[in-house]
């Protein structure tokens, strides 16, 4: 295995194979009225979640980490317009780590776990209905 | 989906994207897009001209876009009298969105103390396909994609209007101990409690940031059950990721 030169040049890939496991991010502890919207749940069904909290509390929070940006930013658009502008947005956006857990496939070859990490974007979108 | 008929020789039809129609056109020989068409819903909310635009495409390079923005940002001599430039608003739409953000980030990771203000809306698409073979029908889809602007500003923002967010020297910085405690002690009382890991600074850091933003109401009182639900969360994590299958 090729570990890194004192001089900073860069790891040479070592012809071990890894297996790659991402770690799941953190997850935050979560209010009721915190809504992490994923790819994997229906469109339609995360939609009328965040709707049927909206009508019960007057803001919701809605959460989204990489590819489901997009679809944050959908599902509150489409709150938005099918409130008749009655909703107001506001977007935060952040940086979020992931790690990445580098396991060496042959459990004879002496390899250690290594770990990469990685930055992704998350973005936080408040819905609310705005104070008179 | 509208579907309006003919008015001239060339059969003109609109379709909607969410239309049936428009999974014909693939299949049918409309295959390539000839023009694209944008509608100029372009404005950002209510700001003063003089500010550079940069325009994030899906295949935009981050390296490129960063480094003309990082040039302009940090041109001190300025012809112009000030130093150099305020104002930079990030825009994309679609598949875009992702990266528009990420070159917000990373811009406000080397700049430090920059003000953000983010808004959301939908910008309307008009792509024109026309019939590879026949060559007299063309049809119009209409598309509505969310777009986002991100507007980072070197001078002081509007904190009451939605969509704003303070410099993040204010809020956390990555390695210092020091402020993440001070941070996490505004958010819960017992945390004091919990270890000191650097994984359990790191949430309180992103779960500070958050609620200092968000702000909202209930932001005291998740706060007690969400240091003990953290320390749960930490052990279920563990286990899930001795059970999953190695892929």
């Amino acid at each position: 295995m090729v570990l890194p030169t004192p001089e900073g040049s860069t790891l040479e890939m070592d012809p071990m194979e890894y297996t790659l496991r991402k770690r799941l991010p953190r997850k935050l502890p979560k209010r009721r009225n915190d809504v992490y919207v994923n790819m994997k749940t229906d469109f339609k069904a995360q939609l009328a979640r965040c709707q049927k909290l909206l009508d019960s509390h007057r803001e919701i929070c809605i959460h989204g980490l990489g590819l489901a940006i997009n679809r944050a930013i959908n599902i509150a658009l489409q709150l938005q317009t099918s409130s008749q502008g009655a909703l107001q947005l506001a977007a935060n956006t952040s940086t979020v780590e992931l790690i990445d857990d580098l396991e060496p496939e042959d459990p004879d070859e002496a390899g250690e776990p290594l770990t990469r990490t990685r930055n992704n974007s998350a973005i936080h979108i408040k819905v609310f209905y705005p104070n008179p | 989906m509208e579907l309006s008929g003919s008015r001239d020789a060339c059969q003109t039809t609109n379709v909607s994207a969410s239309s049936p129609l428009l999974k014909q056109t693939h299949a049918s020989g409309f295959k390539k897009v000839c023009r694209i068409e944008e509608e100029s819903t372009c404005p950002f909310p209510g700001l003063p001209a003089g500010v550079l635009e940069m325009r994030v495409k899906e295949g935009s390079k981050i390296r490129n876009l960063m480094g003309f923005a990082m040039a302009r940002m940090q041109d001190e001599p300025g012809d112009m009298g000030q130093t150099g430039l305020r104002r930079v608003v990030f825009s994309g739409s679609g598949r875009a969105v992702t990266k528009t953000i990420t070159c917000a980030e990373i811009m406000k990771r080397k700049i430090g103390g920059l003000h953000q203000m983010t808004k959301l809306q939908y910008k309307g698409l008009r792509e024109i396909w026309e019939s590879q073979e026949g060559g007299d029908s063309e049809v119009t889809v209409h598309r509505t994609l969310p777009s986002i602007s991100i507007l980072l500003s070197k001078d002081p923002l509007d904190p009451l209007e939605p969509g704003y967010q303070p410099p993040e020297n204010a809020l956390w910085s990555e390695r210092n101990g020091g402020e993440a405690s001070q941070a996490a002690e505004k958010r819960s009382v017992d945390c004091s409690e919990t270890p000191a890991e650097p994984q359990a600074k790191r949430v309180y850091q992103f779960g500070s940031c958050l609620l200092q933003t968000l702000a909202g109401p209930g932001s005291g009182s998740p706060a007690n059950s969400g240091s003990a639900r953290r320390l749960t969360a930490h052990a279920e994590r563990a286990v899930f990721l001795s059970e999953i299958p190695a892929c």
